[in-house]
């Protein structure tokens, strides 16, 4: 336990860190003045908007002043909505969660029994198959893959809606869209690490003391290759985030990542910095966790 | 083992996703799938657009997509209208009264969405808020009006700090709706940011951001009955999301079509593509002084003749868009049509201009230009600079993303020339000329023609109308021939439409629901 305590306490700088990069990262990158006023807008209309959003005091203070309040948990106002940022990105959290769940369950729905049949098929058809058709999935960029899903599950095959959010139905094609990536990913993995726990000596004992295929192959072979594939999930979390700012732009889908890039666009840095704090606030945690379940899996490991 | 830990978690997945999904299931029932032609009675209207509506402070988001929204829900005192002028919204009826004054007749009986009344205090209110608070973002376009003085609850005048001919523009333009004051100021600006009260024609039943905003009828509405039971407005940022969204039936109305879709959309029954001009006018703005090479009255004829603007309307807009030579175009009151559709293109004669300017063997200027800001920038001024090429003008461009553009932009650090567009919310030339006033040239174009000056300080405060507008067809005469800014084209509107619905879009690209009607 104690060693989960430090990795916790170890995250507070590297948060630190993040806000301090965001922020720079915002403020020199534009100007989020001429960003919101009108391109008609006089030089004396700019001046009085810079001084009421106090961006006519040098940049260190104003980082100052961010970080005081922040500490107290408050991430400011958003420029556009004039609303509390870190609402805005608490509002959104449940639709993107629900996203990167289901893209989650895709991918292990696909991932798993393909992985391991290539593995116990090597060198087949079926293992070439799934084997090209990791490098194609991998290779497939979401944006592309999600306007061809719409193009043919909802436009040409009326089978399901084209974007938004709302019923069962509207997630189907963006999970797919972003599941398939990691699919893909997570199938090369299982393969791998099947093929190579299926050549160890414990695998020859099960089979030679007389245990069904099927048995070896479930019992003991999948449960150790599980271990590398836990981990590659949790690491996965944060391409399934970086995925999900495309596929919801693409599917109308009201998360976090829509809003990320248009506060990104509009340099609107309260929610860019909400965003990004939650994001990695989760990144994180879906690393400890992976920790957690994988010495859950493999009692071998131990940290303290 | 594999059992006793795998299916448990997905289990739980699918539970997570399953109680989602079901929280904000069940009212979009009819979204999504289905022929064009389905629903083709529902008196349930859905739009996609582009962008969500930033806020509902009317006086801080200087956004078109947003009042086309908001004019649904808020009333103006006065609406403008392309084909009619000016006509009654909230105001029956007014009058200029001497220079600095206006005298306005509210409707009586008009009413709010929570039931109260509208009248001349609430107008006070309105314009006073944003005629005095220079940290919103409409400041600019209202802090012309000095004060506004009751003479009882229908009547009120308007008095300005200087003569103002433009306020009708003014008050009929983004950000002129009448706020409901009562309201205001017992619940506070953050209960109706959340729960906004306005006393048009429909009033907001739900708003997801990003997501939708449904508007249902107000039964009170002082004018037509709304036609509509349900109007939704949808936020679809990807232009092909949109475009599948109206093949399918999933939205009535899209817009912001780009041209590379259109064929999609008129091949397929049941959907049609419906345009408008709009007040977006493409232009190259060009240093007139200093040791630019563009300080050169003949280098800048000769920039102008060497692009065919038909050539680029006709190959990267499919034919949407019309050349111009004017930004004032017909619509906003001052516009000089005889500069409208019309193009000035002729590469040989730009080659003889920069011969004489003493650039024989050609010339080297930088364009800057944003990147994805707007319909076929990046292609528009690469093709331009072909055509500048072909005439021995050598661009070598600065294609700029968005946000590092309007910081130059907003610097006045461009070199010699920037290629923008600029809209028209007041539809009126002096909002499109002011920029080239010696004031506000200064640090861009640094235009500077005593002639143009006294024209548009003139047409500035002429309570005359006719004169007014001679002089800004004249200064736009003189504008077209120094070029400090060359306007190229103006752009369509274009938009995809269900058959089952008659919509005409409007110059302002204003959104007024109950103009769309059933066919």
């Amino acid at each position: 336990m104690k060693y989960f305590a430090q990795s916790l306490l170890k995250t507070i700088p590297v948060l630190f860190l993040i806000t301090l990069i965001v922020f720079i990262l915002v403020r020199v990158t534009g100007d989020p003045v001429s960003l919101m006023i009108s391109e008609t807008a006089t030089d004396e209309e700019r001046k009085a908007l810079r001084e009421s959003l106090g961006y006519n005091d040098p940049i260190y203070i104003q980082y100052f002043d961010y970080m005081g309040d922040l500490v107290k948990g408050d991430f400011g106002d958003s420029h556009r909505y004039e609303t509390d940022a870190l609402n805005l990105v608490i509002e959104r959290l449940p639709a993107t969660i629900e996203l990167a769940i289901a893209s989650m369950v895709i991918a292990i729905i696909m991932s798993v029994p393909l992985g391991i049949l290539s593995a116990i098929k090597r060198n087949s058809f079926l293992d070439l198959f799934v084997t090209g058709g990791a490098v194609l999935g991998k290779a497939m960029p979401n944006f592309w893959l999600g306007i061809m899903l719409i193009l043919f599950l909802a436009v040409n095959i009326e089978v399901f809606p084209v974007s938004g959010r709302g019923t069962f139905l509207h997630l189907v094609l963006p999970s797919i869209a972003l599941g398939t990536g990691i699919a893909a990913e997570m199938t090369r993995l299982i393969r791998s690490s099947m093929l190579e726990i299926l050549g160890q000596d414990f695998i020859r004992t099960a089979r030679s003391k007389g245990l069904r295929e099927a048995m070896v192959v479930n019992r003991h072979a999948f449960r150790n290759a599980l271990i590398p594939v836990v981990t590659i999930m949790a690491l996965q979390t944060s391409t399934l985030i970086g995925g999900t700012l495309i596929t919801e732009t693409v599917f109308a889908w009201p998360g976090i990542g829509q809003l990320l890039i248009q506060a990104v666009n509009l340099r609107d840095m309260a929610v860019v910095q909400a965003a990004v704090f939650i994001i990695a606030i989760f990144v994180i945690l879906s690393n400890l966790t992976a920790d957690l379940v994988y010495r859950l899996l493999d009692p071998r490991i131990k940290y303290d | 083992m594999k059992k006793k830990i795998l299916w448990p978690i997905l289990v739980v997945f699918v539970l997570l996703i399953a109680g989602c999904s079901n929280e904000s299931g069940g009212e979009s029932e009819s979204e999504g799938s289905g022929d064009p032609e389905e629903n083709s009675d529902s008196k349930r209207l859905v739009i996609a657009n582009g962008t969500d509506i930033v806020s509902f402070d009317i006086h801080d988001h200087n956004n078109t997509s947003t009042e086309a929204v908001h004019v649904n829900m808020f009333n103006y005192l006065v609406r403008n209208d392309a084909e009619e002028g000016f006509v009654s919204d909230l105001a029956e009826n007014w009058e200029n009264i001497d220079e600095n004054t206006w005298t306005f007749t509210l409707e009586e009986g008009v009413t709010f969405h929570n039931g109260e009344e509208l009248t001349a205090e609430d107008v006070k209110y309105t314009l006073e808020r944003v005629a005095n608070d220079d940290t919103l973002l409409e400041y600019g376009s209202y802090q012309q009006i000095e004060e506004v003085e009751i003479l009882n609850d229908y009547e009120f005048n308007i008095h300005t700090h200087e003569s103002e001919p433009a306020l009708l523009n003014r008050l009929s333009r983004l950000g002129s709706g009448i706020l409901p004051k009562d309201y205001i100021e017992s619940e506070g600006w953050d209960v109706f940011l959340e729960e906004p009260v306005g006393s048009g024609p429909y009033k907001l039943k739900e708003w997801r951001k990003d997501d939708q905003l449904v508007l249902e009828p107000f039964e009170d509405y002082f004018g037509e009955e709304p036609k509509w039971e349900e109007v939704v407005f949808r936020t679809i940022p990807e232009d092909s999301t949109r475009v599948s969204e109206v093949l399918t039936g999933g939205a009535d109305i899209a817009v912001n079509i780009p041209p590379t879709d259109i064929e999609r959309i008129e091949q397929e029954d049941g959907v049609s593509i419906v345009t408008s001009p709009s007040q977006r006018v493409m232009l190259f703005a060009l240093r007139t002084q200093g040791d630019y090479p563009t300080a050169d009255p003949k280098v800048r004829e000769a920039i102008d003749l060497a692009i065919d603007k038909e050539a680029i309307v006709d190959s990267l807009l499919e034919g949407y868009g019309t050349p111009t030579r004017t930004r004032v175009t017909p619509g906003n009151v001052g516009a000089n049509e005889d500069l409208y559709d019309t193009q000035v293109y002729d590469p040989e004669k730009a080659k003889e201009l920069l011969a004489e300017a003493g650039y024989e063997n050609g010339v080297n200027i930088t364009l800057s230009a944003p990147n994805g800001r707007y319909l076929k920038d990046k292609e528009s001024v690469e093709l331009m600079q072909a055509m500048l090429e072909e005439v021995g003008i050598t661009a070598e461009l600065e294609m700029l993303e968005w946000s590092a553009f309007s910081t130059r932009y907003s610097d006045k650090d461009f070199e010699d020339v920037f290629f923008i567009a600029y809209g028209n919310s007041m539809f009126d030339a002096s909002l499109a000329l002011q920029r080239l006033t010696k004031e506000q040239a200064a640090g861009e174009t640094d235009y500077d023609n005593p002639e143009t000056e006294q024209l548009l300080q003139d047409a500035m405060s002429n309570m005359d109308p006719e004169e007014r507008v001679e002089q800004y067809q004249k200064a736009q005469e003189i504008i077209a021939e120094d070029r400090p800014q060359i306007y190229l084209y103006q752009i369509d509107s274009i938009y995809g439409v269900n058959d089952r619905v008659d919509f005409t879009p409007k110059l302002s690209e204003m959104l007024y629901v109950d103009e769309i009607t059933l066919k």
